[in-house]
């Protein structure tokens, strides 16, 4: 058998598979054992209660999904007495992300989610494109990034995971301003800006208007800036968007991430997660190689 | 709930709207409540990524199966599936019908809405329940039995007209305990004003575009009036059955 263990921050991943944020969840738990999972990511949570946007917030592409959630989640303290003691059971990393409108908003957060120890990562949400004060402003410019992730070293020891959002002009910027204020990994791409129009009504055909694009379609899009996220930063990556299988899975390795998570294909095949670990094990084994050897080992030419 | 990759037994077409997809299973149905339903998913095509959401039509002895209309890519896709080729289907899911025992029920189905119904019939009888059910469509290719009151927009079978036009009459008339409806949303939309002025209880099973199927995306919200609020419900997982009388209707 491959070993798929991997060092990742401050953490031990017994493999590089986990999940994205906001589609994944312990409802899971009745189809597989979590455990399995390198690490488990919740849904994003905010300081107080989201309601979230107005439906209908999913409409179905050519090779994607558009959505307009808008960050609906009950809440930290909600959070914090209903949902964190449903992880504990599972035998493996748990990262929550959070996200906020202002800086102090993300630390006061995080300040409520130190105490408890079965958490073992922020992942920070700076790249919701749902909400319009949250998420996007901190996402699109460094300085706010730098800000905000030395704030947040400053309140935790827990590892902090920085997602990028790809609708930047330069991402290696974001995440240098990430790295360098204290950010232990850096998680990407966030959903792709995108809209569908109805041609009956003449509106978009989610309710909020323009949306955020994910599944296979944006896999080129992720995986090019997952490489020149790789090449501009030393911390580990996780890359995600788009991926569906082992060989995709292997494309974000080979361009420089750390590990992989799952986000619209969990809606496609609920058992993924398991089918990638499996195939890597299987991959590595038949080309007698590791995950070192292979993560990284893209070139451009 | 289960995730399985099952065969087909039998597709059987109806017309040229209407199919029954029939697969063998035991476990899924045996955890199965009417109003129910599962993600069902094409794996011949990587297109469309989502599976899509059908209700448990019946419930058979080793076998489960659906009753689907034809509106785009994934029925027409399914439409076409021929005995032993695979999909995957996710379920049950959802609530399922609150069953009422030893009462007067009326069942109110429009077109596709039939779905979930023979599945609720069978267990409403064996409840006990004394059981009205009137079915509308546009003509008669959307008229699944002859055994329940018809109606047709066009008069081409049973009485020309809409479904919800006898209803005050048999709701005023009748001891009706509860109201089950399934159908297009101006339907349930009339079904409810008619339930609300009658204080009829009603249960209406709704249909949103979905993803997970199970409670985790939010995608799926459904309007809903509690406590002079409007709050939202996620249809897979609090529904797709709702108290109808609560439901906010949209223009
Ligand atoms: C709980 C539930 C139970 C259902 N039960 C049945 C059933 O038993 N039999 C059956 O035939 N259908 C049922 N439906 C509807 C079925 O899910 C849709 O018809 C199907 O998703 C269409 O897929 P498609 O790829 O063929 O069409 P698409 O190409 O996705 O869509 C075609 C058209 O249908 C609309 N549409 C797509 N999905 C839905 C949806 N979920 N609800 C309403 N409109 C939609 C689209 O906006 C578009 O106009 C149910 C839906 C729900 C939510
Ligand atoms: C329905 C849905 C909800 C999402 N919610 C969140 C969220 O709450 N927080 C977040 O950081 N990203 C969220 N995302 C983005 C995903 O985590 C992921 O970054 C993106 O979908 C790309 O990966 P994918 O193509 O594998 O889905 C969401 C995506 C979808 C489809
Ligand atoms: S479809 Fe995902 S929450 Fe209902």
């Amino acid at each position: 058998m491959s070993n798929l263990e991997i060092q990742i921050g401050g953490m031990k991943w017994k493999n590089p598979v986990t999940v994205a944020s906001g589609t994944f969840g312990y409802e899971y738990d009745e189809l597989f054992d979590l455990s399995q999972l390198g690490a488990l990511v919740t849904k994003t949570i905010t300081l107080n209660p989201k309601k979230g946007n107005e439906p209908c917030r999913l409409a179905e592409t050519r090779a994607g999904l558009l959505n307009s959630i808008g960050l609906q989640n009950p809440g930290v303290e909600e959070f914090i007495t209903e949902k964190l003691i449903k992880y504990d059971k599972y035998k493996t990393n748990l990262v929550v992300s959070i996200s906020g409108s202002t800086i102090d908003e993300f630390c006061q957060i995080a300040d409520k989610l130190n105490p408890y120890d079965n958490i073992d990562a922020y992942e920070i949400n700076i790249s919701c494109p749902n909400v319009e004060k949250e998420g996007l402003a901190f996402g699109v410019e460094a300085e706010v990034v730098r800000e905000l992730i030395a704030k947040l070293r400053a309140t935790t020891d827990k590892d902090i995971i920085v997602k990028l959002t790809p609708n930047v002009t330069k991402i290696e910027e974001i995440a240098r301003a990430a790295a360098e204020s204290g950010a232990d990994i850096i998680s990407l791409i966030n959903t792709v800006l995108g809209l569908a129009v109805d041609i009956e009504t003449k509106a978009s055909r989610i309710k909020n208007g323009i949306a955020g694009y994910s599944g296979p379609a944006i896999k080129p899009i992720a995986l090019q800036n997952v490489f020149r996220v790789a090449q501009a930063v030393d911390i580990p990556i996780i890359g995600m968007g788009g991926i569906c299988n082992t060989e995709d899975a292997l494309e974000f390795l080979m361009v420089g991430a750390s590990a992989v998570a799952m986000g619209t294909a969990n809606f496609s095949n609920p058992l993924i997660t398991l089918d990638i670990i499996k195939g890597l094990e299987m991959y590595l084994g038949k080309n007698n190689t590791n995950l070192r050897e292979i993560i990284g080992s893209f070139k451009l030419q | 709930m289960q995730f399985k990759i099952l065969p087909i037994k039998e597709n059987r077409k109806l017309n040229s709207r209407y199919f029954v997809l029939k697969v063998p299973d035991k476990s899924i149905s045996a955890q199965s409540q009417p109003g129910q339903f599962c993600e069902i998913k094409d794996l011949e095509s990587d297109e469309p990524l989502l599976p899509r959401p059908f209700s448990i039509y019946k419930v058979e002895e080793n076998t489960i199966s659906f009753l689907i209309k034809i509106v785009g890519e994934t029925t027409r896709n399914l439409s076409q599936k021929k005995t032993a080729e695979m999909i995957s289907i996710l379920g049950p899911l959802g609530n399922g019908f609150k069953i009422p025992k030893n009462k007067s029920v009326l069942l109110i189905s429009g077109g596709i809405g039939y779905a979930p119904f023979p599945f609720l019939k069978n267990k409403l009888q064996k409840n006990g329940n004394e059981i009205q059910w009137l079915h509308g469509g546009k003509d008669k290719y959307d008229i699944f039995s002859y055994d329940i009151t018809n109606y047709t927009e066009d008069g081409s079978i049973g009485k020309k007209g809409l479904v919800t036009d006898d209803m005050p009459f048999i709701l005023g008339k009748n001891d009706i305990h509860t109201v089950f409806a399934c159908g297009p949303n101006q339907m349930l939309k009339k079904v409810s004003e008619i339930c609300e002025f009658y204080k009829v209880e009603l249960q209406v099973s709704m249909e949103t575009i979905m993803a997970c199927g199970m409670g985790v995306c939010c995608g799926c919200i459904i309007k809903y009036a509690e406590n002079g609020e409007v709050i939202y419900k996620k249809a897979c997982k609090d529904g797709p059955v709702f108290d109808g009388r609560k439901v906010v209707w949209d223009e």
